[in-house]
């Protein structure tokens, strides 16, 4: 065992919960959640999510906390080798595997440009360059002008898009380089606790409007957190509020992803995983339905009204928080330090799950290759660089949409489906939770026993069926796709294909030279 | 915002902050321990 390198492990145990949990908050906690609850229920739309919460989201945190710190015993760092650690006998099971690298990347690939919106609103707002505008499709043209979707008064190309998105890619590959302990655990101990700070400093903000115009005193901030929590109890009955409540918690939490079980693999044999990921699951909550529940709907309704705010909530998160929320500062006395809090909270919770999305393939090419931080970081970087261009350049073709729709919903289903099964049914559920309960500092409740063998998968393999039997089809023939983007469509998912297929080869050729220097599987 | 809005959101953050409090006690618990 000479020359033996050394994995780069967590330096505090505050310092993996910081990074699990900046993982999992995002542009999604203050964007997407509310505009899901506002769309299906409002505060009715809590019972599925909490449902969800209990039977799926924390069941796959621990189950992928405690894959990732097994595999982690084995030297491993990414789902390929986390799954053949569990079944070893299996030659196969590695390649499921590599959807745990992949889906990742794919994300990362699109999030990391959206990532630098944020840091440029956020310069914007410190330099006023928005804060003329008044009116909601005049910052509709402001943002298209910027992501280089159209030439206008505010932006003639998409260079100053460009420039930021280079400023958010150095820090993300800086943030890497530094690794584990030194990068993304520092990273996400100052920028967490930051960004927490921001939301809190915008949440009084917002919670003190009152009622700004005493001409409309309806449109109060108590009728605006109405809009959002008054619940309509009979959309219970449909399964659309049921599937997206599913799909937010999934989303929020980061499970199904690869990146928690990355993360785990460099905990130590004893080091709890039960408290810890209960601990990350409620910082990410915290976020989500305290912070991300009380900006940016409540202030919206109370600028716009209840009429327009339907529209604005069903125009989409980006618009949201794009758009919308840069109007709605524009009402506020110190509107440009309002902006910068808002658009640099978004920017420090974007990084924060940018680098996670990361770390599983450099990760990879760490551990089953032998190559130095720098070089995997390095390598990393170039392919990323170059297939972020294709997000960039096409943005206006349908491809963000696709990246989003395989590596951002399809692939955390069917990885979170794979890994349960693998883990209660493969493993074994009684090797399973004694697994989950080494080192523990707090005992599950004997219900999850049953729950992650039978309620999780079952969940998972219902809501995989009936995507499969109602939509394969329209997808694959691109039904909703437009004539004019179905060749980039097209090409991106040949793109996809292949990037799939150079993991998996890549995988092949890391098991041989494993097998070859006589390392255990 | 109605009662039961009312309800719904005090349940919500209940909930949350309950469970925030309940694993920062354990862990802060846990390393006075260690």
């Amino acid at each position: 065992m000479k020359n033996k390198k050394i994995r780069d492990s967590w330096g505090s145990r505050i310092g993996i919960i910081m990074a699990v949990a900046g993982s999992a908050v995002g542009l999604g906690n203050f964007l997407r959640f509310p505009v899901q609850a506002a769309r299906n229920g409002g505060g009715a739309f809590m019972i599925p999510y909490f449902v969800a919460l209990l039977l799926v989201g924390i069941p796959i945190m621990w189950v992928e906390w405690a894959i990732g710190r097994y595999g982690g015993g084995f030297e491993h760092s990414t789902a390929p080798g986390a799954f053949h650690s569990l079944w070893e006998k299996n030659r196969f099971v590695k390649y499921f595997g590599v959807i745990g690298i992949f889906g990742p990347m794919v994300i990362m690939i699109y999030y990391t440009y959206i990532e630098s919106w944020c840091l440029a609103y956020s310069f914007f707002a410190l330099v006023q360059k928005y804060s003329g505008i008044l009116d909601q499709s005049s910052m509709l043209a402001f943002l298209k002008g910027f992501q280089g979707l159209t030439s206008n008064r505010y932006f003639s190309s998409i260079v100053p898009a460009y420039i930021f998105f280079l400023i958010t890619f150095a820090v993300n590959m800086i943030v890497l380089k530094h690794g584990i302990r030194g990068g993304i655990e520092r990273f996400c101990k100052f920028a967490l606790p930051t960004l927490l700070i921001f939301g809190v400093i915008l949440v009084i903000r917002v919670l003190t409007l009152g009622t700004p115009d005493p001409g409309k005193p309806t449109w109060s901030i108590l009728n605006g957190l109405g809009y959002l929590w008054n619940p309509d109890l009979s959309q219970l009955r449909s399964g659309k509020i049921w599937l997206a409540a599913t799909g937010q918690i999934f989303f929020t939490l980061s499970v199904g992803i690869g990146v928690i079980v990355t993360y785990a693999s460099y905990l130590k044999r004893g080091d709890d995983v039960t408290l810890s990921g209960l601990t990350a699951v409620s910082m990410n909550e915290f976020a989500e339905i305290l912070l991300g529940g009380s900006i940016i709907i409540p202030a919206a309704f109370v600028f716009f009204g209840p009429v327009i705010i339907g529209d604005v909530a069903n125009s989409g998160a980006f618009n949201l928080g794009f758009v919308t929320m840069p109007l709605i500062f524009g009402h506020m006395p110190f509107s440009e330090v309002l902006g910068f809090l808002w658009f640099t909270l978004l920017f420090l919770a974007g990084v924060t799950s940018s680098v996670s999305l990361s770390q599983p393939a450099v990760a990879f090419l760490e551990d089953e290759f032998d190559i130095s931080r720098e070089r995997a970081v390095a390598m990393f970087g170039v392919v990323t660089f170059v297939l972020c261009n294709g997000a960039i350049f096409f943005l206006g073709k349908g491809v963000v949409d696709e990246l989003d729709f395989w590596g951002g919903t399809f692939c955390l289903v069917l990885f979170a489906t794979i890994e349960v099964i693998l883990f209660g049914w493969i493993f074994g559920i009684e090797k399973a939770w004694e697994e989950v309960h080494h080192g523990a500092d707090m005992r599950i409740p004997g219900i999850y026993k049953f729950i992650i063998k039978y309620v999780t998968p079952l969940f998972l393999l219902v809501v995989l069926f009936t995507w499969f039997f109602q939509e394969w089809l329209p997808i694959i023939r691109m039904d909703n796709v437009s004539a004019e983007s179905r060749p980039y469509v097209l090409a991106t998912r040949i793109g996809l294909c292949l990037l799939f297929l150079t993991l998996a080869i890549l995988v092949k050729i890391a098991w041989r030279k494993r097998k070859n220097k006589g390392k255990p599987a | 915002m109605t009662t039961l809005g009312w309800i719904f959101i005090s349940v919500s953050w209940s909930l949350i902050l309950g469970l925030t409090a309940f694993c920062f006690y354990k862990i802060l618990k846990k390393k006075k321990l260690d």
